[in-house]
């Protein structure tokens, strides 16, 4: 059967409220998946913290004697380090496949006949997911690099204030917004071919290196950052970073908050677009 | 003789299927290979871009560097093409799915049918790109290539397929017992890679000699590397340990492909 485009809210007048509370459901469930595998968690954790360590490692070395590199200080590098292991469940840097697989599978169809916005829908879900990943992976790992570094006789750089922890926070908002609209962008190629896997893997591989999760991009030369300034995956995963480390403050953090914003409109414009022209040529197989 | 010519045949006609079913989508295929070139691109790229920022990582060159990082990807990379079907995910899905019992009804070694279950086509690009920067640190390192040093990095590379490739086997086993949960080999296989991908003085005293006595990942590249470069090995060691990698690793494996053995008597299936 073809199935035509996903049903329009207005069908369900009147629902507002209970809209808001669907979704809210839908990201309250996301949230309690990942705790029904607390030993994967677990594992997680120490995966983790083990390959942070071989990280540090690197980082540390490269910085040999020197106080400074491109803003950057060792306590500065070991903490960019810290919020990359602990990041790397919450924004999926590793990749993200759910989306593709309910077009391969046919489950699609059961998807589009519920009331409710599909890409509403997949952004709820997922952001209850990142929530409890962060909760289940990225608090513990900012914990266990904050003990290490005290051993060690160091600390983590913190955000300075409530005005910094406020922008941090927003940023790091709008990075998952703008990492789940690229995924699920990335997703929707499952429209197009039977096995989209291949063009995800391209796609996280640059995701990884463009969002900064590989090496800082202050530490990139100017050319590889002027042409990285002009996508949108510094908005991902960097500027966050930069703003936790206090290394834009003042109108400049503001100034990076706003390019954030800009690309997730970006995104969703282009997301939205791409959905519904993969949803008009979208055939299920009955079964 | 015989049996062994007919088995290598057996092995590559499985090979053959695989390829055959794997090209089928040609774009999908070619964007694929792309993106498994492109995560090692990516991660080599991190490095290369920010190096002559810092200029040397721990005294080591650029070149060195390439050395030590292309010996380690070109090695796993061909061990993950011939140990891929032992890959603790992939084995897992074979006993999950109960294909795996498919396997013992079969009249063809079980180890071999193993070996032959995963080839991942894609992965023959990466092997281009770790030769290729392997070779850039052979020709940039500063080292005379002379016989002697062939033989010796050509011993390091077996070596280091033997290991990992023991790790597999090891990891796939376990999924015996624990359908999941092998998450820890990750920080014996892919950790142990990525450790040995860096001179191994950047590392904390307590690590490195983890690294080298206990989990013996040092003797693999590390200490080959060295002595090519014509460095001391650490913690006093003699200098015939660079030799250690091939019988290290063949070592490892023998044991390894004895407890899958054991593991395969042991099992019992999922009733499916």
């Amino acid at each position: 059967m073809t199935i035509q485009s996903p049903p329009a809210p207005q069908r369900h007048a009147g629902a507002a409220g209970s809209g808001v509370a669907l979704y809210a459901a839908v990201a309250r469930l996301g949230f309690r998946r990942p705790f029904a595998y607390p030993q994967a968690a677990l594992w997680g954790v120490v995966t983790n913290a083990f390959f942070g360590l071989l990280r540090v490692s690197v980082l540390v070395a490269l910085f040999g004697a020197r106080p400074q590199v491109a803003g950057y200080s060792v306590t500065d590098a070991v903490t960019y380090t810290a919020l990359m292991q602990a990041f790397i469940m919450a924004l999926a840097l590793f990749g993200w496949t759910d989306f593709m697989r309910t077009v391969h599978r046919g489950e699609i169809g059961t998807d589009l006949l519920r009331p409710m916005n599909l890409l509403g829908f997949w952004a709820a879900q997922d952001a209850g997911r990142a929530a409890a990943q962060f909760a289940l992976r990225g608090l513990p790992m900012l914990l266990i690099f904050q003990l290490g570094a005290a051993f060690t006789g160091g600390g983590l750089h913190w955000p300075a204030g409530p005005l910094a922890w406020t922008q941090t926070i927003l940023s790091a908002a709008l990075a998952w917004a703008c990492g789940f609209l690229f995924r699920f962008l990335v997703n929707c190629a499952a429209f197009w071919s039977p096995d989209a896997a291949g063009f995800g893997r391209f796609a996280w591989a640059l995701l990884g290196l463009g969002c900064g999760f590989l090496m800082p991009l202050a530490f990139f030369p100017a050319w590889a950052q002027a042409a990285l300034a002009c996508t949108p995956f510094p908005s991902m995963l960097n500027t966050t970073v930069e703003l936790w480390l206090g290394l834009r403050s003042g109108p400049g953090a503001w100034v990076a908050l706003g390019t954030q914003l800009a690309w997730t409109g970006a995104l969703l414009a282009v997301t939205t677009f791409t959905l519904r022209r993969g949803l008009r040529r979208l055939e299920v197989a009955g079964g | 003789m015989a049996s062994l010519r007919h088995h290598t045949r057996l092995y590559f006609r499985l090979l053959g299927a695989q390829v055959r079913s794997q090209g089928a989508y040609r774009t999908s295929f070619l964007l694929d290979s792309l993106g498994t070139l492109l995560i090692t691109a990516a991660e080599f790229a991190a490095l290369v871009l920010v190096l002559p920022r810092f200029g040397s990582l721990s005294g080591w060159t650029l070149g060195e560097v390439c050395l030590l990082y292309g010996l380690a990807e070109l090695a796993f990379v061909l061990m993950d093409i011939l140990f891929g079907g032992f890959d603790a995910p992939n084995l897992s899905g074979h006993v999950r799915s109960g294909t795996f019992s498919t396997f013992l009804l079969r009249p063809a070694p079980l180890t071999l049918q193993v070996f032959a279950s995963d080839f991942a086509l894609r992965r023959v690009a990466r092997v281009g790109l770790a030769a290729a920067i392997a070779g850039y640190g052979l020709t940039h390192a500063g080292l005379s290539l002379n016989p002697q040093t062939c033989l010796l990095l050509l011993g390091a590379v077996l070596g280091m397929i033997a290991f990992f490739g023991a790790l597999f086997v090891v990891g796939g086993t376990l999924t015996f017992w624990t359908v999941d949960s092998v998450e820890a080999m990750n920080v014996l296989t892919y950790g142990g890679r990525t450790l040995i991908s860096y001179p191994m003085d950047i590392y904390g005293r307590a690590l490195r000699r983890t690294f080298t006595f206990i989990i013996p990942a040092a003797f693999l590249s590390y200490f080959p590397v060295l002595r090519v470069l014509g460095r001391p090995l650490p913690d006093g060691l003699p200098d015939w340990a660079a030799l250690l990698p091939l019988p290290v690793g063949l070592l490892a494996l023998g044991a390894a492909l004895g407890f899958f053995r054991f593991g395969v008597r042991h099992y019992q299936g999922t009733g499916t």
